[in-house]
């Protein structure tokens, strides 16, 4: 029993993790078409953000606020990736709109430069965030320890998708973003602005990345790779649920990290990966489109 | 515009030639053939073979790719199936068909069922090809029927790598896990030291002859209707399925194709390399191999040629020493500009940008002298 608990939270965690990676990919890949190679690096600058604010506390701030600089964390995170999306989509991804491969390399191209500008400024060896103290510990029910930190990542999750979907679907933002991403000459006709609709919807996606930083880097030590151990599943899962469909990467998620969790009770989790990955893979042979699909009678769409 | 039909023809100056892209491989690899007799450094010479074996993969990931428009970012994969076959060849016969260290730390005693054709140097040339053929033909034949294409086909061919690589780190036993396969001698005997130079000497016009075949067999084929159907199949699928052609099979037999020859160069990679790991099977080093098909120029089997030395000798030179921070940031920014601004590459540079700038100043010598004329 215990274990079965145990288990089914470990997936749960797993799982909030994907989806908070996945969340942003599935606002820039699925809304927009646009492949972010470097979500995996904005999630590194997220983490490495965490870790300044940190450091920024420990100096500057008296003790008794000190813990609390896992909040300023999370918000300085978020904006500070959501300016760097902004500057991207400036420079780079609006230029290729409706060239998907291509900007999937050149986003390619920029994590490479993002990479590198995090080794020469933090150096190759890895650096690690002590959790804020109200985190450590954990709840034990009835034998099951749960540990804060994971319980405090899945209600972050839980927070992030609400306030998400509060913005897509119940703000006038929300309304202009959806109305370009289905149409967009028409939303033009009725005087929204694509261009910067297109913008704020590329920077909160990055932003969202930069939120998913400060959850990993309470679970490990950040190094300039960190992102990329996410990207692969990330849009793994995006594909999985659907393109363009947030309940979908919400699904998916949950499903690749109960299974990824799952198999590693039985499998070391190199292989776990491939036997998630492959299963995943066999699955779109069935539905392509991913679980959640948008009908649609043209044909080349894409 | 007196002079202006002689520049408006089609293309600029490589294409104006016939055989304008044959001629200028045709100079690189006579270049190429004199380099080891000339070069005192033999680190130079196993540098410029292993260059060899990244055009092969270049040329084939630029038929699935600049011809066909499939990306794929999984062609380390095949690149590592050539070079882990070569590689258990070259390692039995170095150490006598015995067991190897990996195999005895992980604590197995008898040499694993599939190393034991290894054993015997032709069937390890029959399955360097085969094994890619097939397995790429089986990836394909599903990737394929259910139509999964464009960005999709990526992120699967990126996941499977993936997980291909998870595999090999996590079968440390059979495969030499992190550390890969290594302490072996090329198929040529010893080429490591100057003593051995003359071995490396062979090896390296070996490469350099199936360097040329590849080359061959790649301008071969799309300059036949297969490669047209390849190139209709890239600017319009629907109607090329539509014209009655079988769409799959052709993309199919190009992926299959193009996994043997990423195999090839892998095997022979090897030899150079003295050692084959798992980090040759990483996205990063697949999406590499992308870098030097799209500097060189997509869709010319010259372009990827050209992109693989010049991405590869920069590497070369400036990973060394002082610059090693910088090159990271050279090789993102030429990628993102190369992506940018210049589509085709340094083939398009020098076949539309260069001469639509010449065209654009001899026009405005032109204007101004006609304002001139003008104002007198």
């Amino acid at each position: 029993m215990e274990q079965v608990v145990n288990t089914l939270f470990n997936g749960l965690s797993l799982s909030s993790i994907y989806l908070l990676v996945a969340l942003g990919l599935s606002i820039t890949f699925g809304l927009m078409g646009v492949i972010n190679m470097a979500h995996g690096e904005f999630v590194m600058i997220g983490a490495y953000m965490t870790f300044v604010t940190q450091q920024f506390f420990n100096q500057y701030m008296p003790e008794s606020i000190g813990s609390l600089y896992y909040f300023a964390a999370i918000i300085s995170a978020f904006v500070v990736t959501f300016i760097l999306g902004c500057i991207m989509e400036k420079l780079l991804i609006s230029r290729l709109y409706g060239r998907k491969i291509d900007s999937l390399l050149a986003t390619w191209g920029v994590s490479l430069i993002l990479q590198q500008a995090a080794r020469t400024i933090f150096g190759t060896q890895g650096v690690n965030v002590t959790a804020p103290s109200f985190l450590s510990g954990g709840l034990t029910i009835g034998g099951c320890t749960f540990s804060y930190n994971r319980i405090f990542i899945i209600g972050l999750v839980a927070v992030t998708i609400v306030i998400v979907w509060a913005v897509m679907n119940k703000s006038g933002f929300g309304m202009k973003m959806r109305a370009t991403m289905q149409n967009r000459p028409m939303a033009q006709c009725m005087g929204i602005n694509s261009r910067k609709v297109d913008l704020l919807t590329f920077g909160m996606g990055s932003g969202l990345a930069g939120i998913a930083g400060c959850a990993i880097a309470l679970l490990g030590s950040i190094d300039s790779t960190v992102g990329q151990n996410y990207i692969v599943y990330s849009f793994i899962t995006v594909v999985l649920g659907g393109v363009g469909n947030i309940l979908g990467t919400v699904l998916g998620s949950g499903i690749i990290g109960f299974a990824s969790v799952f198999v590693e009770t039985y499998q070391s989790s190199s292989i776990a990966r491939a036997i998630v990955l492959i299963l995943v893979i066999v699955f779109l042979q069935f539905r392509p489109k991913g679980l959640f699909t948008i009908r649609s009678r043209s044909l080349d769409e894409e | 515009m007196p002079n202006t039909p002689l520049l408006k023809k089609k293309g600029g100056f490589i294409s104006r030639f016939k055989y304008g892209y044959h001629i200028v491989f045709a100079v690189l690899v006579i270049i190429l053939a004199v380099c080891p007799f000339v070069m005192s450094t033999t680190a130079m010479i196993q540098f410029l073979g292993k260059c060899m074996c990244y055009a092969m993969v270049a040329i084939g990931l630029d038929l699935v790719w600049g011809y066909t428009g499939m990306l794929s970012l999984g062609h380390g994969l095949y690149f590592c199936l050539g070079g882990y076959a070569m590689a258990m060849y070259l390692k039995l016969k170095s150490n006598g068909g015995n067991i190897t260290d990996f195999m005895q730390i992980a604590g197995i005693n008898e040499l694993p069922t599939f190393w034991k054709p290894f054993l015997s140097e032709p069937l390890t040339f029959i399955l360097i090809l085969a094994v890619p053929a097939v397995v790429a033909g089986v990836i394909g034949f599903f990737v394929f029927r259910s139509r999964i294409k464009g960005v999709y086909f990526s992120i699967i061919t990126q996941a499977l790598t993936w997980a291909a690589y998870s595999i090999f780190i996590a079968n440390s036993g059979f495969t030499g896990g992190n550390n890969g396969i290594t302490d072996f001698d090329a198929i040529v005997g010893k080429t490591r030291g100057p003593a051995n130079k003359g071995n490396l000497i062979t090896l390296f016009i070996i490469t350099l002859v199936v360097l040329v075949v590849i080359y061959a067999v790649a301008s071969f084929l799309v300059n036949r209707k297969f490669g047209k159907l390849l190139i209709a199949i890239r600017d319009g699928e629907n109607r090329t399925f539509f014209s009655g052609y079988c769409v799959n099979r052709y993309k199919n037999v190009i992926y299959i194709i193009s996994a043997i020859m990423a195999a090839i160069g892998g095997a022979l990679f090897v030899n150079f390399n003295g050692s084959i790991t798992p980090t040759q099977m990483t996205i990063s080093f697949s999406v590499t191999m992308v870098i030097w098909v799209a500097v060189g120029g997509r869709g010319t089997i010259l372009g990827a040629v050209l992109g693989t030395f010049l991405i590869n000798l920069c590497e070369y030179n400036l990973s060394s020493g002082a610059l090693v921070d910088v090159w990271q940031y050279i090789l993102g920014a030429i990628f993102c500009l190369a992506i940018l601004f210049f589509k085709g590459g340094i083939i398009g540079l020098f076949k539309e940008q260069i001469p639509a700038l010449i065209r654009r100043i001899t026009k405005s010598d032109k204007n101004k002298k006609e304002a001139g004329t003008d104002a007198a």
